[in-house]
């Protein structure tokens, strides 16, 4: 019996039959429709992403026209803090353009988190001035709403994580509500500094890291930053493929956003305003890739059709089909992007 | 009361987070005769079991999860008056720590919540802490396992660290090591020497009662 | 897409600027460059494009704008407002 080579979510190479990869494309697609309570793919999709997942070559790409575009989370970094190589953050950016050939790039610093880059956004915004000058496609600015940064000692509000194990939910509650006002001021007052600076766009990025009120807090600094700096773009980026409850009571628009999955995440998205929405959908580590892909792409597909604005979808390491490991493989990279686009019908990546 | 319907009230008590009642069939089962060891293994960790997936399929929220949990602990508190000994040589303590520069701690916090409802004694040691403090604790509660988080790719060797110290030590043998968190697999736990792995907070509560009977 | 190689960055300015999906912004950036959508990921067609509307490119540079130069032109056949332009414009007093 033939096998096919393939991966499992932590990255290690596997073989696996034909019947194998087709039970697990199915298993992967009825665990998505199930949790999200969205359509199975179809059997001709499904079809489709087995031949993508099987298809001869290391390396597949869309076909011709299919391209789309891409979007990135703390872009101009990962050349400086990441890979350490020794330079300016709008060289990098340059070497994104011209090099790389990106599509868009975001700057962002090494904390990664707006209450922090409030304090030095007087250097941030000299290097979006100087990146601005000299390239030519979209410079974003990029940072996390990061609620837990509020909380104490780091911050001025209680530590829900702290007050919720005592049963203290009242507490814990306030707590996180009071730390979304200051994570909107901090957000907005960024956006604004980015935008004097001739930014193209802001990325409020991982929203819902800290959970429904870091949700929350992504949505209202969006509606003020519209409000203030209308041209400037906005993209949300989440930050799981359900919007963990840690408050379980906020609301944004009538709507609860504890439990949302991606296809309702991006409605409150584009009600608050943003032009770009990115989707996640998690790696589970101990299932296949054929099942991961699948569960991924059958998400995508739900969000991408609910959304009237552009969708990105996250596919980077652990998320988007993608392994949880720090070079993701390749084959897998190129496969998840072709099923995403071609059967999820993302708008970008 | 038939011992179903006790077993069915025992489980509604925590899917409806209603300690009074947990508390109430608790003493039930007590005064009927029933096994506790039963009741709780069929009725009321059943109903925790449930609370769990809903929390990890996103339909309850993490105050839920800690109520339920609260009324568990007090319905297991009144099934242990009962069990005369035979509970305190089932229960252990457990030391659990997110490893050092790793800063997240919600998932183990839900384990941790979870863990604690099935009478193990659990000293949450939080996020970023060192393999020094993690042995140090261990040693002075005299715990049976040692449980460690990491969610990121760059903090799982100090899960490693944990185990190589431990040998270092003569301490290896003394203690169970269970390791958690997203990146982390059983392939991750069989290449450091980790005892078990637990993929969620379920399956963590499983692997760590497993643990405590060595 | 690609980026400047192709049109990547004009359909990303679209979706960034006026929130259009993926298909209707290659459409919007197609008809203002008098190309078919399919052409926008066609790096040899879009390399001599680009060179003749100044809209910037990666390489074979001499003479041709850069960098906010290249914005001026983008703003003008996409027919948006481009923050760094303006700001530019704001402070040099061009009209």
């Amino acid at each position: 019996m033939s096998e096919f080579f393939t991966r499992m979510g932590d990255g290690s190479g596997i073989y696996m039959t034909a019947a194998e990869i087709r039970e697990d494309i199915l298993k992967g697609v009825k665990e998505a429709a199930d949790h999200g309570k969205i359509p199975d793919l179809t059997q001709e999709e499904m079809d489709y992403l087995f031949d993508i997942i099987t298809m001869p070559g290391n390396i597949v790409g869309v076909e011709r026209g299919r391209e789309v575009v891409s979007t990135s989370d703390s872009g101009s970094c990962k050349m400086t803090y990441h890979a350490n190589i020794a330079m300016e953050r709008s060289m990098a950016v340059m070497v994104s353009e011209k090099v790389l050939g990106a599509d868009s790039i975001d700057i962002g610093n090494m904390d990664y988190s707006y209450k922090a880059v409030k304090q030095i956004v007087h250097n941030e915004t000299p290097v979006m001035e100087l990146a601005q000058l000299n390239a030519v496609i979209p410079v974003l600015y990029g940072s996390m709403p990061n609620l837990g940064l509020y909380t104490k000692p780091d911050g001025p509000v209680e530590n829900w994580s702290e007050l919720l194990p005592l049963a203290k939910i009242d507490e814990a509650c306030a707590a996180q509500e009071e730390a979304v006002e200051h994570a909107v001021r901090d957000m907005v007052f960024v956006a604004g500094e980015m935008y004097e600076a001739g930014a193209d766009g802001i990325n409020l990025d991982t929203c819902g890291a800290s959970g429904d009120a870091d949700f929350l807090a992504g949505l209202l600094a969006t509606e003020k930053i519209k409000e203030k700096y209308p041209d400037l773009g906005v993209e949300i980026g989440a930050a799981g493929e359900f919007v963990l409850g840690m408050h379980g009571k906020l609301e944004y628009d009538g709507t609860r956003i504890a439990g949302l999955y991606p296809h309702k995440q991006v409605k409150l998205t584009e009600k608050a305003g943003a032009n770009i929405f990115g989707a996640v959908v998690n790696t589970n580590t101990n299932k296949t890739f054929p099942w991961n892909i699948a569960r991924t792409v059958t998400f995508v597909k739900a969000c991408v059709e609910a959304a009237e604005i552009p969708v990105h979808v996250n596919v980077g390491m652990g998320v988007g089909g993608i392994s949880m490991s720090e070079i993701p493989p390749i084959d897998v990279v190129t496969r998840a992007d072709k099923a995403l686009i071609e059967i999820g019908k993302a708008d970008g990546l | 009361m038939s011992l179903e319907s006790i077993l069915n009230d025992a489980k509604q008590a925590i899917l409806d987070i209603d300690e009074d009642k947990a508390v109430e069939v608790a003493r039930q089962a007590i005064a009927e005769g029933i096994d506790p060891v039963k009741v709780l293994a069929d009725g009321f960790s059943v109903g925790i079991r449930t609370i769990g997936d809903l929390f990890s399929r996103g339909e309850i929220f993490m105050p839920e999860l800690i109520l339920s949990a609260q009324a568990m602990k007090a319905a297991v508190a009144v099934l242990d008056e009962s069990l005369v000994g035979e509970a305190a040589e089932k229960i252990g303590k457990m030391i659990f720590a997110t490893v050092e520069g790793d800063v997240h701690d919600i998932g183990k916090g839900i384990a941790i919540a979870l863990i604690q409802t099935q009478g193990v004694e659990v000293i949450d040691l939080g996020r970023d802490v060192p393999v020094d403090k993690i042995i140090e604790e261990a040693e002075t509660h005299g715990a049976k396992v040692i449980g460690t988080s990491a969610l990121l790719t760059t903090t799982m060797p100090n899960q490693e660290k944990l185990e190589i110290e431990l040998r270092k030590r003569g301490l290896r043998e003394k203690y169970k090591t269970i390791i958690g968190g997203a990146p982390c697999t059983q392939r991750w736990a069989d290449k450091i020497g980790a005892d078990a792995y637990a993929e969620d907070a379920a399956e963590g509560v499983n692997k760590v009662l497993e643990l405590m009977k060595h | 897409m690609s980026g400047i190689r192709t049109a990547g960055d004009l359909v990303l300015r679209m979706q960034l600027a006026k929130s259009m999906k993926i298909d209707d912004a290659k459409k919007y950036v197609a008809e203002k460059l008098g190309v078919k959508p399919i052409d926008l990921s066609d790096s040899d067609r879009m390399a001599e494009i680009r060179a003749k509307n100044g809209l910037g490119r990666s390489f074979d540079l001499n003479k041709l704008p850069k960098g906010i130069e290249a914005k001026f032109n983008i703003a003008k056949i996409l027919d948006i407002k481009i923050n760094s332009v303006d700001l530019f414009k704001m402070k040099t007093g061009i009209k």
